[in-house]
């Protein structure tokens, strides 16, 4: 098996590397012998080492430019305060003795009541529930959730999806707390799902630390189901059409009114940085001049021949004609593959007869389906995406064709455990739509279900290296969380989490299992 | 405002400054917050406003506070579930017609035995069914750890050292402390396996399965290090999985070499709950253990990855019939003790855990909640970097203080004493006099619709 490997790699003479950014394809012309394939493999293998780096997601904590509001209020009765204050300088300020650490004592380890005129003004913006205060002096003191940030998002992107991007955002690094987990058993959509882990299996935490490699790369594009070679040893058939991105998600189409020119500047360069790319507006992309290997531009599948505008792209996606949405264009298609050497996606919206248009598209030769549900992660039909990204590898799986087809998806992925959740389904990417707004401290305004409809905005004067940061931050954060769970389960690479069903476990299975015969259960899952 | 200089002056000279508290500081400091704390359960104050969250809500945090000062459940709140819409919070009991009941007695027996295998080692067992879990120093105080001891050995149970050595204070109360064997090996000695009466190797944890631990280096200071047998004020990692350990054969080594070190010691694994978690009990089963600890996904004390939590491995309530009904399977259920832990919170808790097949439970959160815990998430250091502000999960000098060992002690007793007159209340209501009739009878159980427990 690793010497058929092998082979294949050195009879290609491709280096696909995990850390490596820069691919290439050399075609070994004459036969293959155990001469040459020794030979060629010993210098891959020089030069692979040579040229090794470890893919790493530099990432650093930056300021707030439009902080969220803070978690929460507090409110001191300022009679309540003065009283206690001078109470306590009665009972323990002595001249030979004035106990100065007892009535400067104050309740907050955070600084919320630092300033020389402590509890009188207080710093809510620091303070992080702990309750002390208002334990402690249940007179005057109260700390209440605030509204303003509860309003925050709809009913699917909640205020703790967004404070948690934030904070991913702001700091780069895995959220960690105490106390175990606080939100509602299992739940509908990704929180159905939880992933399993293995007892004693590596890579974990050294793979996490560092010391062992977890590799997050995937390939986008197709990989032949096998090789054919002639009887000389040379490859008569197909060959990898592909390139490789280092994490596991590219940025989507920015929905709604979220696609101005800074937005563009901002994820154009952040997907430089770590190695994605960017699926941007092609008329976008030429007025900003924005064309590179890192730009996915999307255009209207009539307009397939202008693919040719984007010498740089790596790939292209075609989206349906508006006005008919079920007929394929096979023309637009044909045209943009003849204008261009990328690979040309083709984006498919969970609607009505999603499933004929996918096939359509393969037969014509799509080697990349970029599936959309809405934001709320739903399907016209109401099918949440974890069922309608199975339903799409299943569909791959049964024609023959799973790896010569990448699946991209997008719709509901708001949170880093939606990564693995989504790819368990069956994809080999996700789309990040979003969680870019909400790095980059916007604010949306109305519902966020209707991808068109979602109206928000970016901070006044937008910094684009504090944006880049952020948005590199967030990914650095989502990668990181990717290996943890990537660690538990003792998997070494996220392309082998693809459509790892057993991976998972569905609440409501083991609901069933658990709770059958308890009288009064129902089935269906909390 | 403008303030008098001497105070200004005073003030700047005070600020920043760590130290411990003097005698008046602390006796106005723990006098506040144990008064406040009071007020606020027996609701001279209403609950805080910004308290609890699903799992533990605030009146489970408040009552929870109010046991742990009278030693009574209180008739005014619900300190039976939260509000986490699954699991225990939708599992009541279907009781017996009110003629039918026992009498409240203490006869109403709350023990179990730890050694099931009749192998002639310690014959252990616990006059509650629960212990308690493994915080290790570090992780929390030593007046912390000490009053969770003192109190186990009150109640003829037992509390886990967690990971992270054996304070020769420890000592005192060697037969109720459980040595913890877990990936880092931290203060792990043969002087330490030998004190102890159980031996617990801890595979997983369920906040944070297949992930190991992490003390941040602001919490490792000098004594930890020492006990730890690290430098002072660095990270320390506990890996995971063992390195030493691929198979059941592996673990069955594990557990030879600790009986070379202390033949009678009882052996508890302690595991995560995967998929497979079954299989890992009967595996563990075989290679020796006595006990069987799962730790369920929704619990866990110290700090972890939120993602971690919410999402690795499956909620206790699910695990324990699961593994439960394959021993019994095996044919094994009657040789081992099955003890759950992770997200049991309360007595009703306990006793869902045994009707769904578990022996017993292990608590963590209850206990610091018991000593004023609010669920506020910021043990690991928070912004402070001191860790927590109720002087819990924290070493630092000057709030480890505001817990006191003695009061410490005498909440949890009280907790104990009201946890453990509720379990009999259960019991009574379904004519049992022995908490061993309940195990695995999911009969007894009814499941409830969003409307939630009366
Ligand atoms: S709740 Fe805690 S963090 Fe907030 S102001 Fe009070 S003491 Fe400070
Ligand atoms: S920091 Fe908060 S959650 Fe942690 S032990 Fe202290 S009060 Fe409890």
């Amino acid at each position: 098996m690793i010497i058929a490997f092998s082979l294949y790699r050195a009879n290609l003479g491709v280096r696909m590397l995990e850390s490596t950014t820069e691919l290439e394809y050399a075609e070994v012309d004459g036969k293959l012998t155990l001469d040459r394939f020794s030979s060629q493999s010993t210098k891959i293998a020089r030069e692979t080492a040579d040229s090794y780096h470890r893919y790493h997601i530099d990432t650093e904590e930056v300021e707030d430019a439009d902080p969220l509001p803070h978690r929460f209020l507090v409110e001191v009765g300022k009679v309540g305060l003065a009283t206690l204050l001078a109470k306590e300088t009665l009972h323990y300020f002595r001249p030979w003795d004035p106990n100065f650490d007892v009535i400067f004592a104050r309740p907050c380890t955070y600084g919320v009541f630092s300033g020389p005129v402590g509890g009188f003004a207080p710093k809510p913006e620091l303070c992080v529930g702990c309750m002390r205060c208002a334990v402690q002096h249940p007179e005057f003191v109260k700390v209440l959730p605030n509204p303003d940030l509860l309003e925050l998002g709809d009913s699917y992107t909640t205020h703790g999806h967004i404070t948690a991007i934030d904070e991913e955002a702001r700091k780069g690094m895995v959220p960690v707390r105490g106390q175990g987990y606080r939100g509602r058993f299992g739940g509908p959509g990704f929180d159905g799902m939880l992933t399993d882990m293995s007892e004693i299996v590596r890579p974990s935490r050294d793979g996490i630390h560092g010391r062992e490699l977890i590799g997050t790369s995937v390939d986008i594009g197709s990989k032949p189901m096998h090789l054919t070679f002639d009887s000389d040893g040379r490859i008569t058939g197909p060959t990898p059409e592909m390139f490789t991105i280092q994490v596991p998600f590219v940025f989507d189409l920015p929905p709604g009114d979220l696609g101005t020119e800074e937005l563009a500047r901002v994820v154009t360069s952040t997907a430089a940085e770590i190695d994605t790319i960017a699926c941007l507006d092609a008329s976008l992309v030429l007025r900003e001049g924005l064309d590179s290997p890192y730009i996915a531009p999307v255009m209207d599948a009539v307009m397939g021949s202008r693919a040719s505008q984007f010498p740089n792209a790596r790939m292209i996606e075609l989206t349906l004609t508006p006005g008919r949405p079920w007929g394929w264009d096979c023309s637009g298609f044909e045209a943009a593959c003849d204008a261009t050497d990328a690979i040309v996606a083709v984006r498919i919206a969970f609607e009505e007869g999603w499933q004929d248009l996918m096939s359509n598209a393969i037969d014509a030769g799509a080697k990349v389906i970029h599936l959309l549900a809405d934001l709320h992660g739903e399907g016209s039909d109401g099918t949440f995406v974890t069922e309608l990204f199975k339903e799409a590898h299943m569909m791959l799986i049964e024609q023959g064709c799973r790896d010569e087809v990448t699946l991209i998806g997008a719709g509901g992925i708001v949170g880093a455990d939606h990564v693995p959740k989504a790819i368990i389904s069956g994809l080999d990417a996700v789309a990040l739509d979003l969680p870019v707004l909400f790095a980059l401290q916007g604010r949306s305004h109305g519902s966020l279900k209707e991808r068109a409809l979602v109206s928000g905005t970016l901070p006044k004067n937008l910094d684009e290296n504090w944006a880049q940061q952020r948005l590199t931050n967030l990914c650095g954060s989502w990668r990181d969380q990717l290996l943890e769970i990537l660690g538990a389960m003792g998997v070494r690479e996220v392309r082998r989490l693809r459509g790892e069903f057993g991976r998972s476990m569905l609440v409501s299975h083991l609901e069933y299992e658990a709770f059958e015969d308890i009288s009064g259960y129902v089935g269906g899952g909390s | 405002m403008q303030l008098p200089q001497i105070l200004v002056d005073a003030y700047d000279a005070y600020k920043g400054k760590i130290v411990k508290p003097s005698d008046n500081l602390l006796h106005k400091t723990t006098g506040l917050l144990q008064n406040g704390m009071n007020a606020r359960a027996f609701g001279e104050y209403p609950s805080p406003e910004a308290l609890g969250d699903a799992r533990w809500t605030d009146e489970l945090i408040l009552s929870t506070w109010y046991m742990a000062e009278t030693g009574k459940v209180p008739s005014d709140m619900n300190f039976k579930t939260g509000k986490s819409d699954g699991g225990f919070d939708r599992l009541d009991f279907q009781f017996l017609p009110e003629e039918e009941w026992l009498e409240h007695s203490e006869e109403i027996d709350t023990a179990i035995p730890l050694n099931r295998r009749a192998d002639g080692k310690h014959d252990l067992g616990i006059d509650i069914p629960w212990y308690g879990g493994g915080m290790s120093y570090g992780s929390v105080s030593i007046n912390v750890m000490m009053a969770r001891a003192k109190n186990a050995k009150r109640w003829n149970s037992y509390m886990s050292t967690g990971e992270g050595g054996y304070p020769t204070e420890l000592y005192e109360v060697k037969e109720n402390v459980i040595t913890q064997v877990a990936t880092g090996y931290f203060g792990v000695e043969e002087e330490t396996i030998q004190a102890a009466p159980i031996v617990e190797f801890k595979y997983a944890q369920g906040a944070k399965p297949g992930l190991g631990g992490h003390l941040l280096a602001a919490k490792a200071g000098e004594e930890v290090a020492k006990l730890r047998g690290s430098v002072p004020f660095v990270s320390l990692f506990s890996p995971f999985p063992f390195h030493s350990t691929y198979s059941v054969e592996d673990h069955s080594k594990h557990l030879d070499w600790i009986e070379t070190v202390n033949p009678q010691a009882l052996l508890s694994v302690k595991v995560s709950t995967p998929h497979d978690v079954d299989m890992v009990a009967v595996g563990s089963y075989y290679a020796g253990a006595h006990i069987i600890h799962l730790d369920g996904s929704y619990g866990g004390t110290g700090a972890a990855p939120e993602i971690a939590k919410k999402n690795i491995a499956m909620p206790i309530e699910l695990a324990i019939p699961k593994v439960h009904k394959f021993l019994q399977k095996e044919g094994v259920r009657d040789k081992v003790t099955l003890i759950a832990s992770g997200g049991v919170r309360t007595a009703d808790d306990i006793a869902k855990a045994i009707a769904l097949g578990a022996d017993g439970c292990v608590l963590g959160t209850t206990d610091l909640v018991g000593m004023g815990c609010t669920r506020c998430a910021n043990c690991e250091g928070g912004p402070s970097g001191r860790g927590c502000p109720w002087g819990l999960t924290t070493t630092d000098i000057e709030l480890q203080e505001w817990v006191q060992q003695d009061w410490a002690e005498m909440r949890l007793d009280n907790l104990y004493k009201a946890m453990q007159w509720r379990l009999r209340d259960i019991l009574r209501k379904l004519a049992m006099d022995d908490v061993s009739q309940l195990r695995g009878r999911t009969d007894l159980l009814r499941y409830i619709g969003k409307e939630g427990v009366e």
